[in-house]
């Protein structure tokens, strides 16, 4: 098989299960017990039922699932158009960039510091294997993997108020809101420590452990006597032989982790305050908003399937075995 | 490296794009040095601000900050002239004549004149469809004309009772910012996020990815402007770093501090906890949906028996329910209005409650033919006492409600299993399924008894109606439309009353508590806030409200 070939056919692939899920995500919402428009209005006192009906109507939850409403949906789907949200009464695809933003800055600084900090630690506590280090170090990212997210959180807020003046939630301080970029650093920075140093820890424990097993087997490889018997010194062993091979599971693991990245820290972002997109899942779930519902999901589903393909294609680059066969 | 420039470089960028998105309103306005600036939190944001299509109470919030209406509720619970300086109701009760106050003006300068009052209320009444928030006020209202630029005319086809209420409920918008829209859909979607209104506060900043707002004071407006320079709205998503800002001082006041942190905030240091009697009511619904109803009722056929609806009245302790559950924050409930309603004008005071007795409830038991069996359950031809007791699964005090009225009932010989439900499936269950027996729900009262009372009508059990108890009862129906046209409120108090009695005494709800209002504020910070049912965070009390020397 060619190169092209490969990459046809996972990108085929890639395609034909977005569509399989977007068929799946149409059906499952529809299957919810309970009636959107009474979710949207919630036990609102002054909603007759007729009003109810010219809402249901204009939903278009009046016709039958099959075919009307499932052909009505398509349509609009092959127009690059997800909808309307019927709650929130603006565009999914505003409403999903809008939230997009702020879930990438908060998962993205969160990965990041603990991408860089658990490969260190995990690196360490391999190549320090039986130490001190590699005990506190394992026991530290043990903790940490185990711990609830929504616990962590709280106890970080509670501490970080009232000891340090950290902000108790949301993303800038009111009187910041709609200042340009530059004058409010500061007090951007301010606001995304406590969230951001709780999604490090509890990401850090998964990346270490993973890290340090790979540089292990590694360490133990042949090569690496050869390398030692070279008479390279101890760093340059680890870093130009242990480290890129050892890196390989941490690759795929990373990629994995960015596809799920979009679906939001939904414990985080409800400790914290933070406006993202975890938190307008369940807003959308709640209310049974079909549009911003399937919107939401696809777009899930898209970040999955990307980063798997991502994923496969980084390997394809990374390890020379994959591209030989 | 290169790839972790890259990472930074994309990051940086993110960064722009969350904060350097423009909020939906125009900057802030330049304000005076250090203004007084009172910070509230809260568990919500305002998805929209057009009264057209608003279904959150933040909404409303907002609303009462921003517009105003002809008439509004005080603290007493009595209606008060706002835009109206007066009102008159003609001899046949058909023509409402309301007398506006004199210089009022939007937040844009101009002045407000009946015409624009007109126009709002006539277009509530032709466009139900879009307007529909405000549809179910202008029922039975035919047109609204000015006479002249201070004087306006509401027609009715029928007497309204509780035009007061309705009036209270409907916001005079700024008609400019609505007429271009020509279907329903078009004006619904207008989230109108820079309202222009006559209220007390004017909007500078709604931010809705931030999810802040900032109101100014407005400085002309009618009743004198408020003593603080500017409001400020923050979200929270969880109570407890609500209840920590409160603590540390980063917000000023929250309108809804949790039963079970009520307790912790009434001992923070600066800070008043308050616990006022609200409009909130909890109930058991016992399923009396009619035997030809459609699907036929799946429930415990004993149900049916009153003397079985009796003795569970009798099995559960409401002042324990209170103490425990609601940690006193509350009082026991009797009938389906609160005693807050109209300043306790509609509560009927002379219904007795059933007392507490567990003796009473077996004796109930045993003399209307069910007796124990081995297990020390009650048996009558085959019917056993057993039932389910469900709740919806979001509220967070009915599984311990739900445990102690299950312990009670045991001692009676009836044996519930509590269970909790998905709130969307239990809407379902209750109506049109009737397939419940025992539920536990709650709801938040209107300040006119209209609402509450149509929730045990016949009409409301259909698919989309209010009902979910099922309860029907003509005499009951006849009295509830003939309330709706009474306008001597003696008469109609009477009315009300009656139908009180009926509900309580054929007990498809048996009420259980009405809860309190719990708020809090910095007392460091603020001082003056009227402690009323209408809240310390009603606009009458933000009004007031001034910045401790």
């Amino acid at each position: 098989m060619t190169k092209q070939d490969y990459l046809l056919r996972k990108i085929s692939l890639a395609l034909f299960t977005i569509l399989v899920v977007a068929l799946v995500n149409f059906l499952l919402f529809r299957i919810l017990p309970g009636d959107p428009v009474r979710a949207v209005i919630g036990r609102n006192v002054k909603i007759s039922a007729e009003v109810q009906a010219s809402l249901r109507q204009q939903f278009g939850l009046d016709k039958p699932v099959f075919p009307d409403q499932f052909l009505a949906t398509m349509k609009q789907w092959a127009s690059g158009n997800l909808g309307v949200s019927w709650s929130l009464r603006k565009p999914v695809s505003e409403i999903l960039l809008s939230k997009l933003g702020n879930t990438l800055l908060l998962i993205g600084l969160g990965q990041v510091f603990s991408i860089l900090l658990g490969i260190l630690l995990g690196l360490l506590a391999g190549w320090k294997h039986k130490t001190g280090w590699d005990v506190a170090a394992l026991t530290f990212s043990l903790v940490a993997w185990a711990m609830p997210t929504f616990w962590l959180g709280i106890i970080l807020l509670a501490a970080g108020s009232a000891w340090l003046g950290l902000p108790t939630g949301g993303i800038l301080s009111p009187q910041n809101v709609g200042k340009p970029l530059h004058t409010v650093l500061p007090d951007l920075a301010k606001h995304l420590v406590l969230p951001t140093l709780t999604l490090t820890i509890l990401y850090l424990g998964e990346y270490m452990l993973i890290m340090r097993s790979s540089i292990l087997e590694v360490l133990g490889e042949d090569y690496i006597l050869t390398a030692k018997a070279k008479g390279l010194s101890q760093w340059q062993v680890l870093w130009r032989h242990g480290l890129k091979n050892a890196i390989l599971p941490i690759v795929t693991m990373i990629a994995l982790n960015l596809g799920f990245t979009v679906s939001g820290a939904i414990y985080i972002e409800t400790v914290f305050s933070y406006d993202g997109l975890g938190k307008l899942f369940q807003t959308a779930l709640t209310k049974q908003d079909y549009p911003l519902l399937q919107g939401a999901f696809l777009l899930l589903a898209v970040s999955v399937i990307f980063a798997n393909l991502l994923a496969d294609l980084l390997y394809t680059a990374l390890d020379p075995r994959i591209k030989a066969n | 490296m290169r790839k972790l420039t890259l990472l930074a470089l994309l990051l940086a960028a993110l960064m722009l794009n969350a904060c350097g998105s423009a909020p939906a309103t125009s900057a802030p306005a330049e304000a005076p040095a250090e203004p007084v600036s009172l910070r509230v939190g809260w568990m919500g944001f305002p998805d929209t601000l057009n009264p057209a299509y608003a279904f959150l109470t933040e909404s409303y919030t907002m609303f009462d900050l921003v517009y105003s209406t002809l008439m509004t509720e005080s603290q007493d619970g009595s209606y008060v002239g706002l835009l109206a300086e007066s009102r008159s109701v003609s001899e046949d009760g058909l023509t409402w004549t309301y007398k506006l106050r004199p210089n009022i003006q939007w937040h844009n300068g101009e002045a407000l004149n009946a015409e624009q009052v007109a126009w709002n209320i006539n277009a509530f009444i032709q466009n139900p469809d879009g307007w529909a928030t405000n549809s179910g006020y202008v029922i039975g209202f035919t047109e609204a004309r000015a006479t002249d630029s201070n004087t306006l005319e509401i027609e009715t086809e029928f007497p309204v009772s509780n035009m007061d209420y309705r009036v209270s409920f409907l916001y005079i918008v700024y008609p400019p910012d609505f007429e271009a829209f020509s279907t329903p859909e078009d004006l619904q979607n207008f989230t109108n996020f820079s309202p222009i209104g006559t209220g007390p506060f004017k909007m500078t900043v709604l931010d809705k990815d931030q999810r802040i707002i900032l109101l100014d004071t407005n400085p002309n407006y009618f009743e004198g402007p408020a003593k603080i320079d500017q409001l400020v709205y923050q979200t929270f998503d969880n109570t407890d770093a609500l209840v920590q800002a409160l603590k540390v001082g980063d917000i000023d006041l929250s309108g809804e501090i949790p039963d079970s942190a009520f307790a912790a905030v009434s001992g923070f240091e600066n800070v008043k906890a308050v616990s006022l009697p609200g409009r909130s009511l909890t109930e058991l619904i016992l399923n009396a949906a009619p035997e030809d109803h459609d699907p036929a009722p799946t429930r415990n056929p004993a149900l049916q028996d009153p003397q079985v609806r009796l003795a569970i009245a009798t099995a559960l302790h409401k002042q324990d329910l209170v103490d425990v559950v609601l940690q006193g924050n509350g009082v026991s409930g009797v009938s389906i209005i609160p005693p807050t309603l109209g300043g306790g004008y509609w509560y009927n005071k002379n219904i007795q409650d059933v007392a507490f007795n567990l003796e009473e409830a077996n004796r109930i038991l045993e003399e209307a033919g069910y007796a124990k069996g081995t297990d020390g359950i009650r048996e009558k031809d085959g019917i056993r006492l057993e039932m389910r007791l469900q709740y919806p699964s979001d509220q967070s005090n009915y599984p311990r409600a739900a445990d102690m009225m299950a312990n009670w009932l045991a001692e009676a010989g009836i044996k519930v299993t509590p269970e909790a439900v998905d709130p969307d499936s239990l809407v379902v269950a209750t109506n049109p399924n009737a397939d419940y027996d025992l539920v536990i729900w709650g709801w938040g009262s209107d300040p006119d008894p209209d609402f509450m009372l149509s929730v045990m009508t016949s009409e409301q059990y259909v698919e989309g109606g209010w009902s979910d108890s099922g309860y029907t009862n003509p005499a009951y129906d006849e009295l509830y439309l003939a309330q709706q046209q009474m306008i001597d409120p003696a008469e109609r108090q009477k009315a009300v009353w009656e139908m009180l009695e009926m509900v309580f005494n054929d007990r498809p709800y048996i009420v259980l508590w009405y809860g309190n209002i719990l708020q809090a504020y910095r007392t460091d910070k603020f001082t003056n806030f009227l402690e009323s049912p209408i809240g310390i965070d009603s606009f009458q009390s933000l009004l007031q409200v001034e910045a401790v020397p």
